[in-house]
């Protein structure tokens, strides 16, 4: 049977609803060998791990899908999503908040390596100075640890967990934070083509 | 934590320059990232709403890593 005839939503929601979760959990499972096959920290019991905890987050997550795409493709972004998280958490699980606010603070009063200052251009240093204060001045120490979190290359969850938010909250903080910058460099005549010259690698 | 170094402060830079005044989150990204993809491999057209999926891949790399993944699954099962 193609997978266009089959009514996964329907059937994953019935009383009777074994058969099918069986046939789900194997398509999840062969997914996430495709997925992760490059990865060596990943193991056999890891993928068994991540389907179980997948499955019970599609099943949860029913009401979600909208029907755009096949309903397979959405069971398996939710199956990558709960596998890349949890081993993006592992990862990081040590940093603490304490760590990542006080980058937030250093944020504001050093942001820049001096070797940025020294070698620059005069451009690149007045757009630097500009940067500085935007980020002293424009946004709250929340904003800052944020962004220090994103720049050190945590993972958004854990960006999230170390914050007390959610992942809304979370992410309307940092896209407030960048709309602020944005304008603040806008008010001071720097405009996108500037930024772009002036830092091309 | 150290200052910025030249790799981080062109990050920022860039993040700052993409922003635009109305972004999809995560997980709006999530609930789209299959249409997007199916699109993209029918080599059908991309609208201006599935075209923020495209958009928020440029500010969001662990967003962009599950996309490739999916892309693997999908290429790999047909």
């Amino acid at each position: 049977m193609g997978e266009t005839e089959i009514n996964w939503p329907e059937l994953l929601r019935a009383a009777d609803n074994a058969s099918a979760v069986e046939q789900l959990r194997g398509l999840v499972l062969a997914a996430l060998r495709v997925a992760l096959r490059d990865r060596s920290d990943v193991s056999e019991a890891h993928l068994e791990d991540f389907t179980q905890e997948s499955i019970v987050r599609i099943l949860a997550q029913l009401d979600r899908f909208s029907g755009r795409s096949r309903f397979t493709t959405w069971a398996h972004a939710v199956a990558i999503n709960t596998a890349f998280t949890e081993l993006r958490r592992k990862r990081w699980q040590d940093v603490s908040l304490d760590a990542l606010t006080e980058g937030g603070r250093q944020l504001a009063e050093h942001p820049f390596a001096p070797a940025e200052s020294t070698e620059s251009s005069e451009e690149r240093t007045v757009l630097l100075d500009v940067l500085h204060r935007a980020i002293a001045e424009k946004l709250s120490e929340r904003q800052r640890t944020a962004i220090v979190g994103e720049l050190q290359g945590l993972p958004f969850d854990q960006v999230v967990a170390l914050l007390g938010t959610n992942r809304n909250a979370a992410y309307k903080l940092l896209h407030d934070a960048r709309k602020a910058l944005k304008q603040h460099l806008a008010a001071a005549g720097i405009s996108a083509e500037t930024i772009r010259s002036t830092f091309a690698p | 934590m150290n200052p910025l170094n030249s790799q981080q402060v062109r990050e920022l830079i860039r993040v700052v320059d993409q922003t635009r005044e109305v972004e999809i989150t995560c997980s709006e990204c999530r609930d789209a990232v299959g249409e997007y993809l199916e699109r993209r491999l029918a080599g059908l057209p991309i609208d201006a709403a599935l075209e923020r999926v495209e958009h928020h891949f440029t500010l969001c790399p662990e967003c962009r890593e599950e996309f490739e993944a999916l892309k693997k699954v999908l290429n790999a099962t047909g």
